[in-house]
């Protein structure tokens, strides 16, 4: 079980924050000129996330968790860049995320960025090894090397005699564990991952999650899931209920958990 | 030194954007055929429409040039085809004075009435058929006979006193003699009226296709003073136009407007100017024509377009997760500029491959049904056109939908 790796460290900068964030999401389109004209009145809104506050540092696991439609994915895409709050800031190692333009932050979430999704989403007419090598053509990295190092990251999922298969040819646990090779194949400070264990069966939901928790070296990994034994490799969980943070448990400098809304202790869910 | 590393950067790119269209393409073996086999029928329909309108003008221009006459003299009206009611409008009267008056004209070497009428044709067996006949003074070069023989020119006008040798003979080209079930050397019925043709027994002497390719329909072709008198009209010897072929050293523009001056009350006409009357009478039929063609450039168009589009949308969730993970845009174009070349290039070149075959096809069908020859032209630039379309805008539909697709929030596709 992994501990609360940020209880020993001094004051590390976050990888990643939010500070007053909210999520409005319109559903259909604005009226337009004619629209308005005709008396149509704007579309209704959801608000996904709500005035929330986050932090996530280098080496810790945090894990997101709350039922459906309490804001875990779109908090986790806030995170990893995928979208821009209505309200509030994001920063990505300082900056601030809404102040790039969708190029530049196309470019941090290659750099710096790892994506796992539920439903794997690889290319089914790439082998293995060329899902996990292609996001190294963006980076200008050579050939060699790219083959180089999606075989390295490969063997390490246990994956090494599959390299030349295509996704078509592999099991959901070892798609899934190509994804997560090619989620860490650019070395990125922070991996975000979206129900990563929803579509397995029990025995490789642990051994995904036993990539996830070796992966930790010196990034963060935030992992939004249902599932409490998924969560239970995090280091903290943070609870969301309505597109709030219910429970952000954050250690203080001597490791003793804060539980800021009360309700349940990590110890309790790793329990 | 940055640039050469940009260079190479860019050269990894495309490379990677080349193997991902092949990798795409030949994973999805389906797809890609019935992608290919979709361009290839749009660019079939376009190539064989605008045939089609290229086959009309064409032969047309081959009737007029074949006719191997330098000027046509006509009293306005300039229909070779039957009128609604069924009948030809000939209404260039005495017109053997007429050309006997135009033969004497400077410069002139001839000039050959020829009338178009509807008659009843039969063999005999007591039912008739209705077919155009024409009747022409015979001879020279204005009548290909392809078997037998062509008959001996108009003996029976004998100056006018229609009391000359009939020759009773007639020549038909392929479609006639198929539908009458007949050849060189047997017999068959023609007149204006049932009356008239069952008595008016004549000889097949030989099949030639000039008039059937003339007028599009099946033809019998006859002396001038026979087919006047098969239908009443010796009195008025009405003509459709009078063909007019000039001395080798004569100026055809000249000759017209000297011949216009004298004849005012007809119109003289150059091959080129016959055509383009001819053609503005069928205004209504050009105009679906070229409305036909139109639409199949258009039609063949929006499915080259719709078809590319559909190939790259089906990949959208795969270039949303690319996206997702960093991958720019610029890659993701090129891969799918990359799919839109490959299958806009081998649809159209199946389609260009198949169209010599179905036009010939086409043009054996129209042959065997209508009897109309060269019914399909394909030109080179024809054959061009359809493969530039399906190539073009196949790239083009493509790269639009990447393009769309990478401007899209890859959440909203995944």
């Amino acid at each position: 079980m992994a501990g609360p790796a940020s209880a020993n460290r001094a004051s590390p900068p976050p990888v990643a924050s939010a500070t007053d964030v909210t999520k409005v999401f319109i559903r259909g389109s604005e009226p337009g000129r004619i629209g308005r004209l005709l008396g149509r009145s704007a579309p209704p809104t959801v608000t996904a996330v709500d005035d929330v506050s986050i932090e996530i540092e280098t080496g810790e696991i945090v894990g997101l968790s709350g039922p459906s439609g309490s804001g875990k994915s779109t908090l986790l895409h806030l995170l990893a860049g995928l979208e821009v709050p209505t309200e509030g800031t994001v920063r990505f190692q300082g900056r601030d995320v809404a102040s790039l333009s969708n190029r530049q932050r196309t470019r941090l979430r290659l750099e710096h960025v790892g994506i796992v999704f539920q439903h794997f989403h690889l290319l089914e007419s790439l082998s293995a090894r060329a899902n996990v090598a292609l996001p190294l053509v963006e980076l200008g990295v050579g050939r060699r090397t790219r083959r180089q190092r999606a075989e390295t990251l490969l063997e390490r999922v246990g994956l090494g005699d599959r390299t030349g298969h295509r996704p078509g040819e592999l099991s959901g646990g070892e798609q899934q564990r190509v994804a997560i090779a090619r989620a860490l194949v650019t070395d990125p400070t922070l991996v975000v991952a979206d129900e990563p264990t929803g579509e397995l069966d029990t025995d490789t939901g642990r051994r995904v999650l036993e990539e996830f928790e070796r992966a930790t070296d010196d990034r963060a990994i935030v992992l939004a899931s249902h599932d409490e034994e998924t969560l239970a490799i995090s280091d903290r969980v943070v609870k969301l209920h309505d597109g709030r943070v219910v429970d952000d448990p954050r250690p203080d400098e001597k490791g003793v958990v804060d539980h800021r809304s009360g309700e349940r202790t990590v110890a309790e869910f790793h329990e | 030194m940055e640039a050469g590393r940009a260079i190479v950067r860019w050269l990894a790119r495309l490379r990677t954007a080349g193997e991902i269209t092949v990798s795409q393409l030949r994973h999805h073996k389906l797809r890609l055929g019935m992608a290919i086999v979709g361009i290839a029928l749009a660019v079939l329909a376009m190539t064989l429409l605008a045939g089609v309108g290229m086959g009309v003008v064409e032969t047309g221009e081959q009737q007029f040039e074949t006719a191997d006459r330098d000027l046509w003299v006509t009293a306005g009206e300039t229909r070779i085809t039957p009128v609604g009611g069924g009948g030809f409008e000939n209404t260039l009267y005495d017109s053997r004075n007429v050309s006997a008056a135009i033969s004497e004209h400077e410069g002139v070497r001839n000039a050959v009435p020829l009338a178009f009428e509807t008659v009843y044709v039969g063999t005999g067996d007591g039912e008739f058929r209705t077919f155009v006949a024409t009747g022409t003074t015979g001879g020279g070069s204005t009548v290909q006979v392809t078997d037998g023989e062509l008959f001996p020119g108009d003996p029976h006008y004998a100056d006018g006193t229609y009391e000359g040798d009939r020759t009773n003979e007639v020549v038909i080209d392929e479609e006639t003699a198929r539908q009458l079930g007949v050849d060189v050397g047997d017999t068959i019925h023609v007149g204006g009226s049932y009356a008239v043709a069952r008595e008016n027994e004549v000889t097949v002497v030989g099949i030639s296709p000039t008039f059937e390719r003339m007028l599009g329909t099946p033809t019998v072709v006859m002396p001038l003073s026979e087919l006047h008198q098969a239908t009443g009209t010796t009195h008025t010897e009405p003509a459709t136009f009078i063909t007019v072929t000039l001395e080798d050293d004569a100026d055809p523009e000249t000759v017209q407007q000297d011949l216009e001056e004298t004849h005012p009350e007809y119109e003289i006409r150059t091959n080129q100017e016959q055509l383009d009357a001819v053609l503005q009478e069928q205004v209504l039929v050009l105009a679906a024509g070229v409305t036909l063609v139109i639409l199949a450039v258009g039609a063949g168009i929006a499915l080259t377009a719709n078809l590319l589009a559909l190939v790259v949308y089906q990949q959208r969730r795969a270039f949303a997760v690319l996206r997702a993970q960093g991958i720019s845009a610029t890659l993701l174009i090129a891969s799918v500029v990359g799919q839109g070349i490959a299958i806009g290039t081998l649809g159209g070149a199946l389609g260009v491959a198949l169209s010599s075959p179905s036009a010939h096809l086409l043009d054996r069908l129209a042959s065997a049904v209508v009897g109309f020859d060269g019914l399909v032209q394909l030109s080179p630039t024809i054959l061009a056109g359809g493969f530039l379309i399906a190539v073009g805008i196949g790239t083009l539909s493509a790269a639009l939908t990447g393009w769309r697709i990478s401007r899209t929030p890859p959440l909203e596709l995944l």
